[in-house]
């Protein structure tokens, strides 16, 4: 944790940092992850890190829509496998270059949000995830049968980003997508479509009825938060150096929601580090099989009925803790009133049991 | 005259799947209706009752009819103990966010259930030959297996009997009213944990019983829920959630959709061309082919 000397301008900064999204903590935590690729040489872990990174970029996009204007997006999968098969498609059969499919591949996948959005977004909630869920489905289906363009199951050699064997370029590649999402959902939850964002999620029709153009905000969200699946998906395809229909599968899609709630929603943050923690930790759980699923389901029906915020839930009560011992400047009486602090549901006090 | 006879042999054949996803989409659309869950586990039930079919043959020889049946009994107590173990907690705890919030609480379950499946069952196929052995060669022109006719037969006749009990029977009649006004229901004394545990048991029942109906066509395994479920959802969202009657034609129309598409496009593409017809429905008849008032739709 950065020292919290007295000094202007370093004072200053660490504000600037903190109102982008970095706070102390967060610097910490980006600093430990710079410096892994130095210490860790075991390309298996590499991978893993790479790969919990991808899905902490994914997750932090779901929650961006699912946290925030409350639609849970379920054909998510398949956005991130448009951006992965466009991107894939444009160098193996247009001969691009990687850097200029990527971002192409991030532009389809907006472009396919943006339409669908316009299409679902005005329809109720749950309707919008079967839709979105649907067209995903009709989108694997077709990756599956257009075989003489995506070469179907038997899978399609996607050329790698870089020539070397070795991990580490791709972690940092990763790591700074990652982080520029992360800033730019940051900087957008905060500004004042961030908060058209949260009126929305919380009262539709309050805030349509105070004025904020409901329909136009939500297709924004749901738009930036499929380019950016697109984007992943695309280092994805260059990363992978092969691509199967699968990607599109709706299982994938689950993973990154199990991660983005356990993560605790509306949040942004919270799913990053749910995916550091779950990817890794259900990797090792591999041998579990089935078992490792089942835990993944449970995880997720124990979350949603009595932890609904997760683990951001937890940080915040181990936050307000802290922040309270140190206001009182010593071993005084704590207050009475310490489990109310955290925002959230009086009737339980997220703190409870944790 | 070729012609015709084709396409009445698409009708049947249309009309033999479809019955099925009538029997599922009216399980799914009941759930909606009263208890505002949009169940993602609905296939699950239909496994459950696919797995309990086949062992109540093979294991203890029961009957074609007494195993349906057996599965029928089986999912009804599965969704039963479900709604208790997660649904009823949750309803105590929170009404805020409950469609998306039991949403994601049947995709748990579902996910638990497939792989606990797995874990104990593996993941082979467990299938029977045929219920009733025999063909049926008046109907069309291909000979179609006793076994079809039968299992639709048998759907027709659980969809039948489900109406008469949800016109007739008080109890029907108290889960009817539930799904109109909560509030109204329990002012009159209706008990709405029981009605909400025995709404959630039906449904799952009558997956089951389709799931069980099947097992000489679709054997049991592990992941054979995903395609029964998202068909009735498509019905569901054809003809508006919550429109019991309607899901019937839903599933008889979706099920000629699926039919004349294979046979005239190719397989594989079914699902792209209900996806298709799916959005053009939505875009000029948003409240779904039937919106009626007082059926939740899809613009809610």
């Amino acid at each position: 944790m950065g020292d919290m000397q007295p000094h202007d301008s370093k004072a200053t900064l660490l504000r600037r940092l903190a109102d982008v999204g970095l706070p102390p903590v967060g610097l910490a935590f980006l600093g430990v992850l710079l410096l892994v690729p130095v210490f860790v040489q075991d390309e298996f872990i590499l991978r893993l890190l790479i790969s919990a990174l991808m899905f902490g970029g994914l997750a932090m996009a779901f929650d961006f829509t699912a946290g925030f204007i409350n639609i849970v997006n379920f054909g998510y999968a398949a956005f991130w496998g448009v951006g992965a098969y466009v991107s894939a498609l444009l160098v193996v059969r247009l001969g691009w270059s990687p850097w200029l499919a990527m971002p192409a591949g991030a532009l389809a996948a907006g472009i396919l949000g943006f339409l669908l959005g316009l299409l679902t977004i005005r329809l109720g909630g749950i309707f919008a995830s079967c839709m979105t869920w649907f067209v995903a489905l009709a989108l694997m289906s077709t990756a599956g049968n257009l075989v003489e363009l995506t070469n179907g199951h038997a899978g399609l050699t996607t050329p790698l980003l870089l020539e070397t064997t070795r991990n580490w370029p791709y972690f940092y590649i990763i790591l700074g997508e990652v982080l520029a999402i992360y800033v730019v959902l940051m900087a957008i939850i905060r500004s004042r479509v961030g908060l058209a964002f949260r009126a929305i999620g919380q009262d539709l029709e309050a805030a349509a009825s105070s004025g904020v153009d409901a329909v136009r905000y939500k297709v924004m969200n749901f738009t930036i938060s499929c380019a950016i699946a697109g984007l992943i998906g695309g280092f994805y395809a260059h990363f992978i150096g092969v691509l199967v229909p699968q990607v599109l599968h709706t299982s994938h899609t689950v993973e990154v929601l199990a991660i983005a709630y356990i993560g605790g929603r509306g949040t942004i943050w919270g799913s990053l580090v749910a995916a550091l923690i779950m990817v890794p930790l259900m990797e090792y759980l591999k041998d579990l099989m089935e078992f490792r699923m089942i835990l993944y389901g449970l995880m997720m029906i124990v979350i949603m009925i009595y932890y609904p915020k997760g683990l951001s839930g937890a940080w915040e009560v181990i936050a307000a803790r802290l922040r309270k011992r140190r206001a009182a400047g010593g071993p005084q009486p704590e207050p009475l009133c310490l489990s109310s602090t955290p925002a959230g549901d009086p009737a339980h006090p997220a703190g409870k049991g944790r | 005259m070729n012609l015709l006879i084709e396409s009445w042999d698409i009708l049947v054949s249309g009309i033999l799947r479809g019955g099925f996803y009538a029997l599922m989409a009216v399980g799914l659309s009941l759930v909606f209706g009263v208890m505002n869950i949009a169940n993602f586990a609905h296939g699950e039930f239909y496994m459950l009752g696919a797995y309990a079919a086949y062992f109540a043959l093979t294991l203890f020889h029961l009957g074609p009819v007494a195993s349906i049946l057996a599965a029928a009994g089986l999912t009804f107590l599965a969704g039963a103990a479900l709604e208790k173990a997660c649904f009823y907690p949750l309803r105590e705890r929170t009404r805020k966010g409950w469609v998306m919030n039991t949403f994601l609480v049947t995709l748990g379950i579902s996910i638990i259930l497939q792989n606990t499946t797995k874990l104990v069952w593996g993941n082979e196929y467990r299938g029977i030959t045929a219920y009733w052995s025999g063909r049926v060669d008046w109907l069309s022109s291909m000979s179609i297996s006793m076994d079809r006719v039968a299992g639709f037969v048998i759907a027709m006749g659980v969809i039948l009997a489900f109406v008469l009990f949800m016109n007739r029977t008080q109890t029907g009649r108290a889960i009817r009213a539930v799904s109109q006004d909560e509030t109204g229901s329990s002012l009159v004394g209706i008990d709405l944990n029981r009605i909400h545990t025995l709404t959630f048991a039906l449904s799952a029942m009558l997956a089951g019983v389709a799931g069980a109906c099947l097992l000489s066509i679709n054997p049991a395994y592990p992941t054979m829920g995903l395609n029964p479920l998202y068909k009735s959802w498509f019905v569901a969202i054809l003809v508006g959630m919550g429109n019991v009657g309607a899901s019937i034609v839903g599933g008889l129309l979706v099920g000629l959709l699926e039919t004349v598409t294979y046979s005239y496009v190719g397989g594989g593409w079914q699902d792209v061309i209900s996806l298709g017809i799916i959005i053009l429905i939505l875009l000029f008849k948003p409240k779904g082919l039937f919106g009626v008032k007082g059926i939740k739709t899809v613009l809610e």
